[in-house]
């Protein structure tokens, strides 16, 4: 849905970037199994990504080879079914719907139509994933509604909208370990923190030509385009965020994704950050976001 | 306690070299600069004992369980808590909460102070940081840089959020990624510039 955390793809070592895809096949299987159609449509890299750090076993994950719908001919590695990943499918299935079923009020007819069809066809695997995780559900739709009456406000300050999102991101630590909750839970806040902005600094033309409310344009005042005040400002501040992010994920015992998600943390995401405030992300994103399902 | 070894993630048999080297790492990385004003700095703390303990053990135990060995660096907190000069009793409430982490007291106590000088926004800047509101943070860094330029907790605020300086595994990798990279141009990073211009005028 997002896709903005995501690894540095050189800096991978072969069987990192084989664990990453094995987990990135693993959450797909795990949508389908949860009862959602066209699971690769609504998997993206940041629940990958979340998935991988919430497993908090000292051994890797079991994997099997297995055929799907994207590679017909070749098995693929893929992670076997484990908590964080169920949690993050789950996660993935709720916050799709919630979104989707935020967005269509703003669209126009035929866009909101095609929005309306895939609400649809996820109806069954949402109302399953809500009644699995009912107090996750509810505390979505909550944060949602209150990012929105914020939006609406004159002026809404940037962090206060940026919280609502991290906050719900937080919330998936609630099921770690004692020692491991604090750290995993300001981790998480500032990779959420993190999304919400650079995902409105990505929306900035888009929503600036539908005359959409941009959280971002009504901080700097801007009209559609980054300033140069406004994208040190954000560079500054996010960069930062991913900072307290790694020196938290220092705090957690190290485990089989350590590497991967260290590359994550110190080099995707500060690489995301300069490519969307450097107007470059967009560009290159078609061409990336097929890079860890097509090639083997 | 656990086996020192696996504290510093050496293997027993490593040389003393292999193991002042993983501890020096270890306490780059767990160092209170990197925590400064950091929730969780209490967490590294913690970590930094279990570390610099498990070196003393490991040293004790190779040359011949002697006495406390004392090469272990004792990286206390620097700098860290809000102890600074406080311009009034109001103010050094203010620093009291932040201290004990009671931030939501801290923001409630400035947000009702009329006098709102640079001391009022270095505060509600950090109160602002402690809660990961790192936009609200900055701005409020730099008005109170702005309105007395010659504070240096002031300024130490703000170049925080410039350089960073935690700890980075990866640097050095990618010089295009510090923060900085011609602000300090040594002499070899002249010549490696005008070697690559070299490269280029070659082409024309």
């Amino acid at each position: 849905m997002f896709g903005y955390i995501r690894p540095m793809r050189g800096e991978l070592k072969v069987r990192e970037y084989e664990q990453y895809k094995a987990c990135y096949c693993g959450l797909c299987r795990a949508l389908k199994e949860q009862g959602t159609p066209l699971a690769s449509f609504i998997l993206s890299y940041d629940f990958v990504f979340l998935a991988m750090l919430l497993y908090d076993a000292q051994e890797a994950p079991a994997t099997a080879h297995v055929r799907c719908g994207a590679s017909l001919f070749r098995r693929r590695k893929a992670c076997l079914k484990f908590p964080a990943l169920s949690l993050c499918a789950d996660y993935c299935i709720i916050l799709t719907w919630w979104k989707l079923h935020d967005t269509l009020a703003d669209e126009g007819f035929f866009r909101s139509l095609r929005d309306r069809l895939f609400m649809a066809v996820l109806a069954r695997a949402y109302r399953k994933a809500a009644a699995r995780r009912p107090g996750y559900a509810a505390r979505v739709r909550e944060a949602l509604e209150a990012l929105e009456r914020l939006e609406r406000e004159e002026r809404p300050s940037l962090d206060a909208c940026a919280d609502q999102f991290a906050r719900l991101t937080a919330a998936l630590a609630e099921g770690a370990g004692e020692t491991r909750r604090r750290p995993l839970e300001q981790l998480l806040y500032h990779v959420g923190r993190f999304i919400y902005i650079v995902d409105a600094a990505d929306d900035l033309p888009e929503d600036y030509k539908a005359r959409r409310r941009n959280a971002v344009a009504e901080r700097f005042g801007l009209s559609g385009v980054l300033t140069d005040k406004a994208r040190e400002s954000l560079e500054t501040t996010l960069l930062h965020s991913c900072r307290l992010a790694a020196a938290a994920f220092e705090l957690l015992d190290s485990g089989p994704f350590t590497p991967v998600l260290q590359n994550i943390l110190y080099l995707g995401m500060p690489q995301t950050c300069r490519a969307v405030l450097s107007g470059t992300w967009r560009r290159d994103e078609k061409r990336k976001s097929k890079e860890f399902e097509l090639d083997e | 306690m656990n086996d020192p070894y696996s504290v510093l993630g050496v293997s027993p048999t490593a040389s003393d070299e292999e193991i002042k080297k993983a501890y020096r790492e270890l306490v780059r990385k767990y160092h209170p600069d990197n925590y400064q004003d950091n929730p969780l700095s209490d967490l590294a703390q913690e970590k930094m004992k279990q570390i610099n303990e498990a070196y003393d053990t490991i040293m004790r135990q190779r040359s011949g369980g002697g006495g406390s060995y004392g090469g272990s660096e004792s990286a206390g907190a620097s700098g860290g808590g809000y102890s600074g000069y406080s311009g009034s009793a109001e103010f050094a409430r203010v620093r009291a909460a932040i201290n004990a982490g009671n931030i939501p007291l801290a923001e409630e106590l400035l947000r009702v102070m009329t006098n709102r000088n640079a001391e009022w926004h270095f505060l509600m800047g950090s109160v602002m940081y402690r809660k990961g509101w790192l936009d609200e943070a900055l701005s409020h860094f730099q008005t109170a840089v702005s309105m007395d330029p010659a504070n240096p907790e002031y300024r130490q605020a703000v170049s925080r959020f410039q350089q960073g300086g935690a700890y980075n595994p990866y640097q050095g990798a990618y010089p295009g990624q510090s923060a900085c990279c011609c602000d300090n141009l040594t002499a070899c990073d002249i010549c490696s510039l005008l070697i690559c211009a070299d490269c280029c005028f070659d082409c024309f």
